[in-house]
């Protein structure tokens, strides 16, 4: 803490954020702290228990990474628990090869487990969430078919025995801390991703997904690193459940099992690793201390499904949330200081130029935009007017890659964009905002504005998963980067407040502080002015003025009428996806056609 | 009415062979009660065993209790239901051992429960009794504390394999049943026994319980040539539905196999009565009428003493006396030594021709299946009688 | 064999296609795909078994009380499910809610009803018909079904407006309709469709607490690959994934039919995420 305080001066923020770290870290030690003092005060059954909660939170803290932070519903998991426990107990038995080392054993039920989960994860890249659900469904079922067709390996309905761990683990207690120590372990390398921007990119492909893609994060990337991830831990927990029952046949393998690794997710709470270490305790337990419910624990399994479903979403992370409960301070003003900026300028001697060209897009029948053209200089303020239906947010989801053109090419400094490929413009040097700003409202502003950042990370996910000092390196200059940038937009107050309980303008200067954070040579906004006070569209220009001034090329579609008039070099005005006119702002005031089209003169 | 129903239970007691009066050998751990841990399976799919054992343990726990208990000590019976879900039979089992420190276990009922709590009772020397029928599950060099007082899965086999080939007079024989890991594992066994015993098996197959139409496995068999048809299924549906569609198919192939075969929701699901004749489950000579329709004299005086106190109608008559025979066992081996664990296992490792209910049963420390195997007879589906049935033809 | 493929397939093609129509019906007017239809299918044979032979009312009464418990519940999954987290349908929240729902139900009729299939009763009485009717009840029922709907939606002023929810919410609303009602009464439609799946399907299917499961998954089966919201698509599927069903038992038998079957479902979604008769998907900026 003192080395923490030591920089207080200089990032109050980061400090503080620091320190919540740290405090963060109490509850995780406090339940280990706990569990490791069972055997101490609890009989064997007791220890059984906690160490079956421990085998459970192997798999369900790499599950919470797939369910809670990347939204994907994987109800039927329990297939990659049952693929490991045969795994590990096939190969420990010399069913099919020589026996192997429980050790070696455990190690292949991962890697088996990890290519399983890429398999049973395949569908979520191309399939809705219910297919998706179905899915995983199906495999759970289809596993548990061939472990029992399969006789000559499985044993079949007789099963087989688990593995024997080697001493000092083949005790209750030796086996229960080492259970233990797995379960730390996994706690610690879910609790990494978790926190840095592989877990940002996760939570925006759940909330944000398109805003996800326009910071340059590709969605089949990086869920299938996690899938790798998670279905090595649940191949693992499948050895480690396989020696924990001594025996194994296909019966054990319930869909209450993955009831209750899913569901302790949810009640645990989505985007967090604490609450569901708590939801797998509980459902863990339950069952024990309710003994006489014991024909109706699956359903009040799903009675606590529905009612955390419906009425706490949030689950048991939103109840221990005290922070968001706090009332943020009324009549916040939004001061943007432009004088930060130029931390954030773009690359120096940026000359780049967007050319759109002869661009047409049809919808069915509809010429949504009908052959336009239009030209954004570097450090000018290009706006793009029309009426509505003009084709203005079309043409500006032309550029960032959302829509393929049918014909006509764009190009940025004369390389031309990947047509509808969005995830590619961040390397180009493209960002965005959006006419109804896409942002996690689960998540804190600045891990909103870090989010803007992700394609600078230099530390790969197994660094990351590993904590190596890369990933510490990159969290550093994600967080001052964005605390610069909240800083530019004037919103450096509220750094750490749940970006759900601002105000509709507040998100609008998020998006564009997320934007600033990949230091765009062309920046794109979407009616940034909607909803926002006079007062605050005074702002608005300035920051705008300001960042074309440092060298970025800004493409602004707007309604209001003053505000591109007084900060926009140029404006083009379409109808009917068609270039009406273009010219200065003064050109554009006396063009009678746009006055008839547009201004109803 | 008070004092009848304690010199009824009385009777009972005393008849089953034990010593219902108190010794005299005061101690302090004579006033514990003596806790039998039960694990039974009483929700879920499989239920039906463990229902009428319980009513069995029920009637045996009080009927001792009324006459005094144990040397004095009253029977405690620590009831656990497992769903027929092995994660939970684990848990209960630790439960029992360590926490309700129960001094004898009866149960788990099915065998996948089972398979996974043996180990762990063995590591904690546990005495268990169980009905579970596969094989592997007693082994006294293993697990010498478990004890089994049914047929083994062989027996019941050996049994059915028995009456198709040599009264049946079956060559060819197909085997069908569930998907369920007994039923995979029952095909196999089956199997092999047929075609050591040379019969050729011409057709075999596990069939999903929820499959609507079975006519496609009944075709192939039929194809196939198959005599006999041997059925190892504990789903009622499925059996239902192939005495259906034998029937359908106009088909009077005789089945054997299961005693779930006999079960009595099986009438409810027939399209007609007649089509659960020639169906021959595995019965137990105890629990059987001869051609006159008698019952052996013990079983006959035990259906008299639940007459009124136990209903036979809607369960079997072996698993209600089986669940008897097993307090009883545990209940004998504390009142001839002590409750110590290793007292009670050595009690029943001398165990000879111990007089049950359901059986004879007679144990020894190379030997834990206790049930006669002769006992182990064919009686036909459709003759129920208080859970009890007639000998199949050719006994 | 031929027959046999034939009979059951059709007959059991057109319980899976009804419940691909309870799916579809439902996802029309809500955009929630619910797992409470298999479920549907499996109470409209407990309730008709609950009713007519266990309490032993009149078969046509029975049939109406089914019809009637079945649109209640359909009505509840509507209040309960759907409605409380339409508001923030792209989180998918409706995948878990109708979820718990369908496990509830499913759990009550396990220990309220029976885990073990129970006996169904003949609707249309013993007498020997030519073919059975387990066979062509469903396949009848679902005739009807097809023809109801699209009487109702061709030629009454409902079915006009429901269409016009399906197709635009939004603009529905704007034009006055009474929207949530809509969604109501089409919950309690689909849930009468599932009612009637399971209803015809009794004797073929017997009144077992398993088939909703089974019917969850099988009946999504037409609707993944005849295209979301595709009644059309949802009844060539139907049959035809009760026929490969079928053909799979006699060829490859028990455990590798449903192997089979799986794995057809899967290759079909992966190659043709939107089905094969399905609309592409919306535009998303």
């Amino acid at each position: 803490m003192s080395a923490d305080g030591a920089q207080a001066g200089l990032e109050p923020l980061s400090a503080l954020k620091v320190g919540g770290a740290n405090a963060s870290v109490v509850p995780f030690l406090a339940i280990f702290a706990l569990a490791a003092a069972v055997p101490f005060i609890g009989n064997d059954y007791w220890v059984l228990i906690a160490t079956r909660a421990a085998v459970y939170w192997v798999l369900v803290s790499g599950l919470t990474l797939v369910i809670g932070y990347a939204g994907q519903l994987a109800i039927g998991y329990v297939a990659l628990l049952t693929l490991g426990a045969y795994v590990t107990s096939v190969l420990a038995a010399g069913n099919v090869l020589p026996p192997i080392p429980v050790f070696a054993a455990l190690a292949l039920a991962g890697l088996v487990g990890a290519v399983a989960g890429v398999i049973v994860g395949l569908p979520a890249l191309r399939l809705r969430t219910f297919y998706f659900a179905m899915t995983t469904l199906g495999f759970a079922t289809i596993v548990t078919q061939i472990a029992l067709a399969w006789q000559s390996v499985t044993g079949g309905g007789i099963g087989l025995s688990g593995p024997e761990m080697p001493a000092p683990f083949n005790t209750t207690r030796g086996f229960f801390f080492f259970c233990l120590a797995a379960a730390a372990m996994c706690t610690w390398m879910s609790s990494n991703i978790a926190g840095s921007r592989y877990g940002r990119s996760l939570v925006a492909i759940r909330d944000a997904d398109v805003a996800a893609e326009a910071v340059g994060i590709s969605k089949p990337g990086l869920l299938t690193k996690v899938f790798i991830f998670c279905g090595a831990l649940a191949g693992i927990a499948g050895g480690l459940f396989a020696s924990l029952q001594t025996y194994i046949t296909p019966d054990a393998f319930t869909f209450d099992l993955s009831l209750l690794f899913f569901i302790s997710i949810l009640i645990g709470g989505r985007g967090s690793i604490l609450g569901p270490l708590i939801g797998t305790i509980v459902l863990t337990l339950l069952p024990e201390i309710a003994a006489p419910l014991a024909a109706w624990s699956a359903f009040l399994y799903a009675a606590m499904l529905l009612a955390v479903v419906l009425l706490i979403p949030g689950g048991i992370a939103a109840l221990l949330d005290f922070k968001s409960r706090a009332p943020l301070e009324t009549g916040r003003t939004i001061a943007p200081r432009l004088d930060m900026l130029s931390a954030l300028a773009p690359a120096v001697g940026n000359q780049e130029t967007l050319s759109v060209r002869d661009v047409v897009l049809t919808f069915g029948a509809v010429r949504a935009i009908d052959g336009a053209s239009l030209d954004v200089a570097s450090g000018q303020i290009h706006g793009l007017i029309g009426p509505n239906g003009s084709g203005k947010t079309t043409i500006l989801n032309v550029i960032s890659g959302f829509y393929a053109p049918n014909s006509g090419d764009v190009q940025l400094g004369g390389v031309p964009l990947e047509a509808g490929d969005p995830v590619t413009r961040t390397r180009h040097g493209i960002a965005r905002t959006f006419q109804t700003p896409r942002i996690v409202g689960e998540a804190c502003v600045l891990d909103n504005v870090m989010l803007g950042g992700t394609i600078n990370g230099r530390a790969g996910f197994f660094a990351t998963l590993l904590s190596l000092p890369g990933s510490f390196r990159d969290e550093r200059m994600f967080r001052s980067q964005a605390l610069a940038a909240l800083a530019c937009v004037g919103l450096d107050g509220l750094a750490d407040v749940r970006a759900d309980r601002l105000q509709h303008s507040e998100l609008r200067f998020v998006e564009i502080a997320r934007a600033l954070m990949s230091r765009p040579k062309l920046l794109l906004l979407d009616e940034p002015a909607a909803g926002l006070s006079v007062h605050e569209i005074v702002h608005l220009g300035q920051l705008v003025k300001a960042i074309a001034a440092n060298g970025a090329a800004v493409l602004l579609v707007e309604h209001h009428a003053d505000l591109i008039f007084g900060i926009c070099a140029h404006v083009t005005v379409l109808n009917l996806g068609r270039v009406l006119a273009e010219g200065t702002p003064d050109q554009i005031r006396v063009n009678k056609e746009v006055v008839s089209a547009y201004l109803g003169g | 009415m008070k004092l009848t129903r304690r010199d009824f239970a009385k009777g009972a007691a005393t008849a089953a062979g034990l010593s219902a009066l108190p010794l005299a050998r005061p101690a302090f751990a004579q006033t514990e009660p003596l806790r039998i841990g039960w694990l039974a399976a009483l929700t879920g799919p499989s239920s039906a065993p463990a229902i009428g054992f319980d009513r069995g343990v029920k009637f045996a726990t009080d009927a001792i209790n009324a006459a005094g208990g144990v040397k004095g000590r009253k029977i405690e019976i620590v009831t656990r239901d497992t769903q027929g879900d092995p994660t939970k039979a684990v848990n209960a089992t630790q439960e029992l051992i360590s926490q309700a420190k129960v001094h004898a276990i009866w149960g788990p009922t099915n065998s996948g429960e089972s398979l996974a709590t043996t180990p762990i009772m063995a590591r904690a020397k546990m005495p268990n009794i169980h009905p579970c029928v596969i094989d592997t599950l007693i082994d006294p060099q293993k697990f010498p504390n478990a004890f089994r007082i049914t047929p083994s899965n062989s027996q019941w086999d050996d049994a059915v394999r028995t009456y198709a080939v040599k009264v049946l007079k079956a060559k060819k024989v197909a085997v069908l049943a569930d998907t369920t890991g007994y039923g995979v594992a029952a095909v196999k066994a089956s199997v092999a026994g047929l075609q050591k015993d040379g019969a050729e098996v011409v057709y075999q197959a596990n069939i999903d319980a929820t499959q609507p139409d079975l006519t496609p496995d009944m075709l192939r068999a039929k194809t196939a040539g198959a005599e006999v048809i041997i059925v190892w299924s504990t789903s009622t549906g499925l059996n239902a539905r192939m005495f259906n569609t034998r029937a359908a198919m106009g088909w009077d192939v005789p089945f054997v196999g299961h005693p779930s075969m006999s079960a009595g929701d099986i009438p409810k699901l027939l399209e007609k009565p007649g089509n659960w004749d020639k169906v021959y489950a595995v019965g137990y000579r105890s629990c059987s009428f001869d051609a006159n329709g008698k019952l052996p004299a013990r079983t006959q005086e035990l259906v008299d003493k639940l007459k009124g106190k136990v209903d036979l109608s809607d369960t079997l008559m072996w698993w209600v006396a089986g669940g008897i025979d097993a307090v009883n066992l545990i209940a004998k081996a504390v009142g001839d030594s002590s409750s110590s664990s290793d007292d009670i296992i050595k009690i029943w490792n001398s165990l000879s021709n111990y007089p049950g209910y359901f059986g004879d049963i007679t144990f020894s420390a190379t030997e834990h299946n206790g049930y006669p195997v002769n006992d182990v007879v064919m009686s036909a589906a459709n003759t129920a009688k208080d859970g009890m049935f007639r000998l199949a033809p050719g006994y | 064999m031929l027959t046999s493929i034939i009979s059951t397939g059709l007959a059991m093609g057109a319980i899976y296609a009804l419940i691909g129509i309870t799916y579809n019906t439902m996802y029309s007017t809500s955009r929630v795909m619910s797992f409470t239809a298999g479920q549907l299918g499996m109470l409209g044979g407990v309730f008709g078994a609950l009713f007519i032979l266990r309490f032993g009312i009149n078969s046509v009464v029975g049939f109406g009380l089914t019809m009637m418990v079945c649109a209640f519940i359909g009505v509840v999954t509507e209040l309960v499910a759907v409605r409380p987290v339409l508001k923030s349908i792209e989180q998918h929240l409706y995948v878990l809610s109708t979820l718990a729902l369908a496990l509830m139900i499913s759990q009550v009729v396990a220990i309220e009803w029976s885990t073990e299939p129970q006996a169904f009763p003949r609707f249309f009485g013993t007498a020997a018909a030519l073919i059975d009717e387990k066979f062509w009840f469903p396949v009848a029922a679902c005739a009807a079904t097809v023809i109801g709907l699209e009487v109702l939606y061709k030629h009454t002023l409902t079915g006009r407006a429901f269409k016009a929810v399906a197709e635009d919410n939004l603009a529905a609303q704007a034009l006055g309709l009474p929207e949530r009602n809509l969604r109501i009464a089409s919950y309690a439609l689909a849930a009468m469709i599932g009612g009637l799946a399971g209803f015809s399907g009794g004797s073929l299917l017997l009144a077992f607490v398993a088939n909703g499961g089974l019917l969850n998954f099988y009946g999504f089966v037409p609707v993944a690959l005849g295209g979301l919201g595709n009644n059309r698509g949802a009844i060539v599927g139907g049959f035809g994934l009760g026929l490969f069903q079928q053909a799979a038992s006699f060829l490859v038998g028990g455990i590798f039919a449903s192997v089979a079957v799986f794995s057809l479902f899967i290759i079909v979604l992966l190659i043709a995420p939107q089905g094969l008769f399905g609309a592409p998907q919306s535009r998303r900026v």
